[in-house]
């Protein structure tokens, strides 16, 4: 591999890594507690339930093995394994295939409408990717699709589909449009920060523009590159819409839908879908294994208190044709898909076809005025998101910074408890997280705190990846000057690592805040009358059949998730300010106000 | 707490039937309200001021009306309404039962195993609700110990497009024919539990043939037997298998260009159930709001939204109704293992 490092002895490394001991015992063994304790609460405790639960059996209550040998015997649960890893390994390599280069581009280069091209795919981001499929399944459905049938027109009638969405191509093309806006802005956030001197180098040295992104730049981000490519697989493993849509009506079963049918049994078969999600957390196991053996012991370390990144790398000719492929993902993730999804849902009845009579607003009317559910579930969906995102981003910056510096004995254990609720599907979660705090002396039935917790630690694993792969780009240089003029631990952290974590923090947030908006499955036993939130409201009615419905919700929860990413705009700028004024040398501002709380 | 005996009850709801008759007659809420006032069951419901409601019969929206006309009928009791697919419902609630959790008063799926075992191990309450004799004969006394009663009544069709299909396949025999192949759309029985109890019905009457003839014939098979409704809109395919026969004529009536067949080998009924839970916090508000089904209200709301009523004397939308059909009904003790069978010889001879 072509990774750019400083291979240093070991000890050496560990003594970069490692800040001197720590002055204040006291205030140390109470960070860390709280963190251990919260690690406890949303991790430990409700996964402790579901491997519990994967022991006994679904009639008699009692202790097996059963379910375990029930999978390696039953070639019905071994085939959607190897379906599901199929899929996931797909996702992640279109996800990390065009999320990377893009975030090239747009953070490194003039590609013409950066901006736009950002907001675009994060756009493609806040869809759930079931109502992408939704969106696609209108396009691209073999006899109905309208591509096709646009195809037909072109080709004869007679010509066969163009596109056929229901196929394992269809389901993997989806989820890996639809997961590349995690490694676009995991990677893009480590190009933001990163420092131009390597690459001047390579430019002087002569070396062209697409050697150098090669051979400089992409490797000093591997962090992120697989920090995201792991995620990227999980998402493929752990999807559920879009298999349910795409793959059902092939015939292929994954884990997920075989999962749904386990709860669908009668009696529901709980206790046996616990168990068959552990071969999931193997697999995953065996990624972050490898990404230790590629990581190793180089650095990536490309802050470090000298010259940031800033200038451009000029285009010149490929500018425009550039912008063109950028624009390709928005295109088949945004465009097409919300066009089709805009037009159901601006139908009054969308089985008429489009005329001026059919045309009606009455289901945005429905949705936003005539339905008094709505009203409780935009509002606790916007509360629980921001209250949960601010919790994950916090707590997983601060164990992703134990873990980085290795400040104490076992950190990687936390590293290690901190991912796994990510790797369960959601519906096994969620009956974890009901088993953990239905019974005293932690009854929190009912409450939205339930709710805050559940979604805070689903994406726990998103904030401390990216906390993570940020980190390893800073060097503790900075931190090391701020302990030697006598900074403690604590202070170091919030008036020096926070600040050049900076709009990395902030594109985190979105990174958690987004996809909390949208989770479904991981509130279904933890959401009661008074805490309902809008996804359900949104799968009820696709669940009722009101296709009309469906398309309108997705598109108000579209339109309110890009107003707040437009509301955070003015935050962003503010932490690009900052590192401005950095750069010419003024003081550098308190940390607090980065941290969007 | 108020308990009631069931005399008292019956007399009670002797007076609250009369007092219905008189408010529908004269119109007004306002009167409908003075009568509800004077009902004991009422007065109790009231003092416990609340009911939540675990339901999976009904979409959103129908149930959305329902528990809208309960709170104009009974002001003071607030409704708490969690509406999630009726499997959902019931795997949460087996979950607070084995955490000792008591929140739901009034429960509502559309299987009837689900009572079976929730009776078996104590966990409903019996109660006979007045207006019950309304309910048409067939699914009057559901259980001898009236832990549950009908809550809705679900039928499984044949549906089209009209514009695409010049006649349509009159029973499920017919759409084994020839003309039909690559063109139905179905549910899937791993999915819907709709889809599951055609299948044993298909079963009992014409054996796994008509499975591995049905397979031949390259249904699309989507999860729930709503997606029939979406593939045929959508222009998919043009005859959906299974197919639910409320929500294709909600459809119908929004304009869209779909209709049903109600086979004339029996379209398939399936009972949602409701009953009320032994621990319910608002036992009396429970009963009020079971007794309130059976009301011409509810049964009105019914006919507006496509669904087959629950009083003998108010009809279906269209002026359809129970007796114009020919129907059949999954019954026997054995429906659990039953069921599962037939998923697997789906999986097998349909896909």
């Amino acid at each position: 591999m072509g990774v750019i490092s400083t291979d240093s002895p070991d000890s050496a490394a560990a003594a970069t890594a490692r800040p001197a001991m720590a002055r204040v015992p006291l205030a140390r063994t109470v960070v860390f507690g709280a963190v251990a304790l919260l690690l406890f609460l949303l991790v430990v405790l409700p996964f402790g339930w579901v491997l519990n639960n994967s022991f006994h059996d679904d009639i008699t209550g009692g202790w097996t093995l059963g379910n375990y040998a029930r999978i390696f015997q039953s070639a019905d649960l071994l085939e959607p394994l190897f379906n599901s890893l199929l899929l996931a390994v797909a996702t992640a390599v279109i996800a990390v295939g065009i999320g990377v280069p893009l975030a090239w581009l747009v953070s490194r280069t003039d590609l013409p409408f950066r901006r736009s091209i950002r907001v675009l795919t994060l756009t493609a981001f806040v869809t759930p990717s079931f109502i992408g499929a939704t969106g696609w399944i209108l396009l691209a459905a073999p006899n109905s699709g309208w591509l096709n049938a646009l195809w037909r027109s072109l080709a004869g009638a007679e010509a066969g589909p163009l596109l056929n969405i229901y196929s394992m191509t269809g389901a993997i093309f989806i989820c890996g449009i639809y997961t590349v806006p995690y490694s676009f802005t995991m990677v893009s956030s480590a190009l933001d920060e990163m420092a131009v001197e390597l690459e001047d180098a390579a430019a002087t040295l002569g070396s062209g523009t697409l050697r150098t992104m090669l051979s400089i730049t992409i490797p000093l981000v591997t962090p992120a590159v697989i920090a995201s490519f792991i995620l990227s697989f999980i998402q493929g493993l752990t999807l559920f819409g879009v298999p349910a849509f795409l793959l059902t009506p092939t015939g292929i079963p994954v884990v997920t839908t075989k999962l749904a049918e386990f709860y669908q049994l009668f009696p529901p078969e709980i206790y046996m879908a616990a168990a068959y999600c552990m071969p999931l957390l193997l697999v995953t196991a065996m990624l972050f294994w490898m990404r230790r053996r590629i990581l190793g012991r180089k650095q990536f370390v490309t802050i470090s208190g000298k010259s940031r990144a800033g200038r451009r790398i000029a285009l010149g000719a490929a500018r425009w044709p550039a912008f063109a492929a950028a624009l390709l993902l928005p295109l088949v993730s945004v465009f097409l898909p919300y066009a089709a999804l805009l037009l159901v849902s601006l139908t009054r009845a969308w089985g008429q076809g489009l005329s001026w009579e059919n045309l009606s607003l009455h289901w945005y009317w429905w949705a936003l005025f005539g339905n008094s559910e709505t009203h409780t579930a935009i509002v606790n969906s916007l509360l629980f998101s921001t209250l949960a995102a601010t919790l994950c981003v916090m707590l997983g910056t601060v164990v992703a910074y134990i873990v980085e510096r290795r400040m104490v004995f076992g950190a990687s254990l936390f590293g290690a408890v901190t991912t796994v609720p990510i790797i369960i599907p959601g519906i096994v979660m969620s009956v974890g997280f009901f088993a953990a705090y239905t019974r005293a002396p932690l009854n929190l039935y009912g409450t939205p705190l339930l709710l805050v917790a559940a979604f805070a630690a689903t994406f726990l694993p998103i904030a401390y990846a990216h906390g993570g792969s940020i980190l390893k780009g800073i060097g503790p240089e900075l931190e090391r000057a701020a302990r030697s003029l006598g900074a403690g631990e604590g202070r170091t952290f919030l008036s020096i690592t926070i600040p050049l974590m900076g709009g990395g923090l902030l594109s985190g947030w979105f990174l958690v805040f987004i996809p909390i908006i949208r989770e479904l499955s991981v509130a279904v036993f933890l959401i009661t009358p008074k805490t309902n939130v809008m996804t359900t409201l949104i799968y009820n009615a696709k669940d009722g059949g009101n296709y009309e419905a469906v398309c309108a919700m997705s598109v108000l929860l579209l339109l309110i998730t890009l107003a707040l990413v437009a509301a955070a705009g003015p935050l962003t700028r503010l932490t690009t300010v900052r590192r401005t004024s950095r750069k010419s040398g003024r003081k550098t501002a308190p940390a607090e106000g980065v941290l969007p709380t | 707490m108020m308990e009631f005996s069931r005399r008292r009850l019956l007399q009670t709801g002797g007076l609250v039937g009369t007092a219905l008759v008189t408010g529908g007659l004269a119109g007004t809420a306002f009167s409908r309200i003075a009568a509800a006032a004077d009902d004991p069951l009422y007065a109790a419901a009231k003092k416990e001021g609340a009911l939540t409601l675990y339901w999976g019969s009904y979409e959103q929206q129908t149930m959305e009306a329902i528990r809208d006309a309960f709170k104009a009928k009974y002001p003071g009791i607030e409704v708490n309404l969690l509406r999630q697919a009726s499997q959902t419902v019931y795997t949460r609630l087996r979950m607070e039962l084995q955490s000792g959790v008591h929140e739901c008063d009034s429960l509502g799926t559309t299987n009837m195993l689900h009572y079976t075992e929730l009776k078996k191990i104590g966990a409903l309450a019996p109660f006979e609700p007045v207006d019950g004799v309304h309910i048409p004969d067939a699914f009057r006394n559901l259980d001898p110990d009236k832990m549950f009663h009908v809550g809705a009544i679900s039928l499984t069709s044949i549906n089209y497009a009209p514009g695409k299909v010049q006649s349509p396949p009159q029973s499920w025999q017919a759409l084994l024919e020839d003309q039909w192949q690559g063109k139905i759309t179905t549910g899937s029985p791993a999915f819907s539990g709709d889809v599951a109890n055609w299948v044993v019905a298909i079963r009992r009457k014409y054996g796994d043939d008509f499975l591995r003839a049905f397979g031949k014939q390259k249904p699309k098979v989507g999860q729930s037997n709503v997606d029939t409704v979406t593939d045929i809109l959508a222009g998919e395919r043009v005859v959906g298998s299974g197919a639910p026969f409320s929500y294709t004529l909600t459809q119908k009536a929004a304009g869209n260009p779909i209709d049903v067949v109600a086979p004339s080998d029996d379209a398939i009924l399936n009972l949602g159930v409701t009953g009320i839970l032994a621990k319910a916090p608002h036992p009396n508000a429970a009963r009020l709001f079971t007794n309130f089904l059976y009301s011409t209200e509810v049964s009105m709301i019914l006919q507006k939204n496509y669904w087959p009523t629950l009083r003998k004397d108010v009809p279906w939308a269209e002026g359809r109704s129970l007796d114009q059909l020919k129907w059949t009904r999954n019954t026997g003790d054995d429906l659990g293992p039953e069921v599962a069978e037939g998923i697997a010889k789906w999986k097998e001879l349909v896909r």
